[in-house]
């Protein structure tokens, strides 16, 4: 490792990490991690799954301590053992798994632990100085609102709002536009345009290498918990970064859905109505894969809730002709229905588990004999099931919550392929997982997809529903807008429907 | 970007999307707000159509004086769940407050005394509270020990018996015996007592709705990944809520040995459970679904004045009991039916 240089004056690095390294029960997430973020830059932190990129930013953020290395600002040492020290030093972050306090307003979650005033709090001087932050940043919400009635896509807003006031000389963005639509990156591109132009640093966490070539100075891809590169704007390119990161070259990476669909109904769904889901009649077949797009909160997530037997609906389904009733996910999986949800954290995993019980759970029942857990059948089975998704480390018996978000997902994808569900519903598979393993559960989707399976995909990324759909809809305000098999329809246009622009397109 | 115009429309569209709230009707939403107050004045109307003696001024006052140390443990506890965690050691805490205090007057002189019994009641508090935060320890648990704990000191400090005042301590009694007399009339007097318990409860409202200690603490309750995350010291806050609790059981404590003049070795356990249920319908007062210091008050104060009319109007002990049960289910209850989550999951 190249001994970094030792800057003095305050032309170098705002921040700079020197041989950072950090161990997680056994894991070495972070192996000598040597790293320069300029003053007024976009800093672009790329990586695959568990290469380190969260453990860097949680150690600079004062969530985790290092284990090794050291941490320079403005060419001083300084250790940051909390996230009080982290916000003295002029550190802020949004991190993916960001949360607000539920029973507080958007303007108290704004302003919370820098309210003004005195000991004394004022709601309406909150009130006032929430709204006043949130109209400088042309973002339209009601500062009375509670947070607990905020959709995903308002609460990133919300939580990028906490950072607007405090004067951060350091900002890190983890993944900020998993959840937001179209108008809203805009928004936060904006925004980080204003913070760059006051000379704060920003270090931006994405997988989409077209928001990274959009708004970053200088990227830094880290690889097995090193870092593999620092480049410069121009020599970002897909290829160079892909070969980076993965040491891959892009042509792996194309992946085609030919078709598997036959003949035989699957899902028949006939005037699903849920929520802000205006009445939805589709059909699929084993074998095809529908994609559902849309803008956030535009109502296509209402589809996976209802089918997932977690929001009441009306609307008649039936699974291989027979009408079933679902109104709770056990008589949703009852049904043969598994659904992978979106907030895997939270609804999918169970964190303090090994990674085999995690998987190994929904078929505890066919693993057991007389009502008892056959241990080395379980075993062999989560192996299996891990062999076979690629999950890293290779380690069943770690607690899940100490895998990468990528390796989680696949976690998750994992508890169901052995359930043999006749549908599938996958719900934004890819948000927070990084290239390599996006590839591994696509190809994981079109496996079950061409097993006979019935798959429906609610993503809000174009791109992933033109590469694994074979019919796709768009749901836009709750209605249906679009309607077609994949070759009707470009990339493009998808894009423009699902934004709420509706060209005439045949419907 | 062209599309600005629709994509403004939109971003109004998904605002309504979570406020179903809109669409419920005036009275649900009357209901969740005034529902435990309206129950609270139709209950007094109700004795005080069966007992001419219900509704009168020294009535008033005498549930106003039976309720000062159990509206005091009350209003302390809420702290303690309002964080999101719990304390069950507050009612011991009253009794050890009270025997150090009785102990000491002789030593300290009574104002010495008051002073150490509540120094006292605050480690009690801020051992709970490092246990639970530094100590990384349930806060069930960890206050079921301080329970038992105090339970043993409390005999061992007195033998097993009763710990006298002292006849002469005129101005330590006066705390809780005193009475100020507002007219000529006899009768219209308020014991020295409830005043202090008014002046502590103004002083908790303002504490609890108007500072940044409520707030943090409401905060930390609520999710304290995003207080963690929001750079608030959280494990201050708990400590800090679990000293409150401590803190103001210990007022109690003091009150308790001036309004007896003793200080008893046993007993104290009853105002925990008294306090849980006050806490938990002051949770439903006002519709705010988490406890608060002035639902805490109503709470308290409902309890005892249906046992005050329930007496009055000759229903048996055991009636009483079965009643304030029925009345905490229906009332929390209720509340739930109000603010129905979509999916409930906390059994706790």
């Amino acid at each position: 490792m190249a001994a970094p240089e030792t800057p003095n004056d305050s032309a170098g690095p705002l921040v700079a990490t020197v041989d950072l390294e950090k161990q997680f029960a056994g894991t070495k997430a972070l192996k000598g991690v040597s790293a320069q973020f300029l003053r007024g830059e976009v800093h672009g932190l790329l990586g695959e799954n568990g290469a380190g990129k969260s453990t860097l930013i949680k150690i600079l953020t004062g969530v985790y301590a290092p284990s090794g290395g050291q941490i320079l600002l403005e060419g001083r040492p300084v250790e940051i053992n909390s996230p009080l020290d982290a916000h003295r030093l002029g550190f802020g972050a949004v991190y993916q798994d960001a949360e607000l306090v539920h029973g507080f307003t958007v303007g108290e979650n704004i302003l919370l632990g820098n309210e003004p005033g005195g000991a004394f709090v004022s709601s309406g001087a909150i009130h006032e100085e929430a709204r006043r932050i949130l109209g400088e940043m042309g973002i339209e919400l009601d500062v009375y609102r509670l947070a607990s009635t905020l959709s995903a896509a308002e609460t990133q807003l919300v939580t990028l709002a906490t950072l607007f006031h405090r004067r951060y000389k350091l900002i890190v963005l983890d993944e900020p536009t998993a959840r937001l639509s179209a108008h809203e990156v805009d928004i936060l591109f904006g925004l980080i345009d204003r913070f760059r132009k006051q000379g704060v640093t920003l270090i931006y966490i994405s997988h989409r290498l077209g928001e990274i070539r959009r708004i970053c100075d200088r990227i830094t891809i880290l690889r097995g918990g090193r870092v593999s590169a620092t480049l410069d704007h121009s020599e970002i390119t897909e290829d160079r970064v892909t070969e980076l990161m993965v040491a891959k070259s892009t042509e792996d990476l194309r992946i085609e859905n030919d078709g598997f669909s036959t003949g035989d109904v699957v899902l028949d769904v006939e005037n699903l109505s849920a929520g802000n889901l205006e009445p939805l009649s589709f059909r699929v077949r084993a074998g095809e894969v529908l994609g559902i797009t849309g803008p956030v909160g535009g109502g296509m997530e209402q589809v996976a809730r209802a089918l997932g037997g977690i929001t009441e609906h009306e609307g008649r389904i039936r699974i291989d002709g027979k009408p079933v009733t679902i109104s709770s996910p056990y008589g949703s999986l009852r049904s043969g229905i598994a659904i992978i949800p979106e907030d895997r954290r939270r609804q999918a995993l169970f964190p303090n588990l090994s990674l085999a019980n995690n998987i190994a759970l929904p078929m505890l029942e066919n693993l057991s004999r007389l009502g008892l857990v056959r241990e080395d059948r379980k075993s062999r089975y989560a192996e299996g099931i891990i062999k076979r998704l690629a999950v890293h480390p290779d380690l069943p018996a770690l607690p899940v919550k100490f895998f990468s978000g990528g390796n989680q997902q696949k976690a998750v994808i994992g508890k169901w392929m052995g359930a043999k569900a006749k549908v599938y519903i996958f719900v934004e598979p890819t948000a927070g997982v990084d290239v390599g393993a996006i590839k591994e559960i696509y190809l994981t989707i079109l496996e079950l997809a061409k097993a006979g399976a019935a798959v429906v995909l609610v993503s809000s990324a174009a791109e992933e529903i033109m590469t694994l759909s074979e019919t796709v809809m768009v749901v836009h305000d709750g209605q249906l807008v679009h309607h077609a098999p994949k070759a009707e329809c470009s990339h493009d246009q998808l894009l423009t429907l699902s934004l709420g622009g509706r060209p005439k397109l045949a419907v | 970007m062209q599309d600005s115009a629709s994509d403004a429309a939109q971003g109004t569209s998904h605002d309504k999307a979570p406020a179903q709230s809109d669409g419920e009707s005036l009275l649900l939403r009357l209901l969740r707000q005034w529902g435990t107050i309206i129950v609270i004045v139709l209950t007094a109307a109700g004795f005080s159509f069966v007992s001419p003696y219900f509704l009168t001024f020294s009535n008033f006052n005498n549930i106003l004086f039976s309720m000062i140390v159990p509206c005091l443990v009350s209003i302390g506890l809420t702290y303690v769940v309002v964080a999101g965690s719990f304390d069950l050691s507050v009612g011991l805490c009253v009794t050890t407050t009270s025997i150090v205090c009785a102990f000491l007057i002789p030593v300290l002189g009574p104002w010495g005394a008051i002073v150490v019994a509540l120094l006292v009641a605050c480690g009690i508090g801020l051992i709970n509270g490092l246990l639970v935060t530094y100590g990384r320890l349930s806060g069930i648990v960890v206050t079921l020990g301080m329970m038992f704990v105090l339970g043993g000191i409390n005999i061992y400090l007195t033998g097993g018996y009763q710990v006298a005042v002292d006849y002469t301590e005129k101005a330590f009694r006066w705390i809780g015996q005193g009475r100020l007399q507002l007219t000529d009339d006899r009768k219209m007097a308020i014991g020295v007592p409830v005043i202090i318990l008014a002046v502590i409860f103004a002083m908790h409202m303002v504490l609890f709705a108007k500072t940044r200690v409520g707030y943090y603490i409401r905060a930390v309750g609520d999710n304290a990944m995003a207080a963690f995350y929001s750079g608030i010291r959280v494990y201050h806050w708990v400590i800090v809520a679990f000293i409150l609790s401590a803190l103001t059981a210990g007022i109690g404590g003091v009150l308790l040995t001036s309004i007896s003049s003793s200080a008893q070795p046993v007993g104290g356990e009853g105002y925990l459970l008294e306090a849980f249920a006050a806490v938990f319908l002051g949770a439903t007062v006002l519709g705010k679904g988490k406890p608060h210091v002035f639902g805490t008050l109503l709470g308290v104060f409902f309890l005892y004045m249906v046992n005050s009319g329930m007496n009055m109007v000759g229903f048996p002990y055991a009636a009483r009991q079965l009643f304030a049960g029925i009345i905490l289910i229906l009332a929390v209850g209720a509340n739930a039916a109000l603010n129905r989550e979509e999916i409930h999951l906390k059994f706790i």
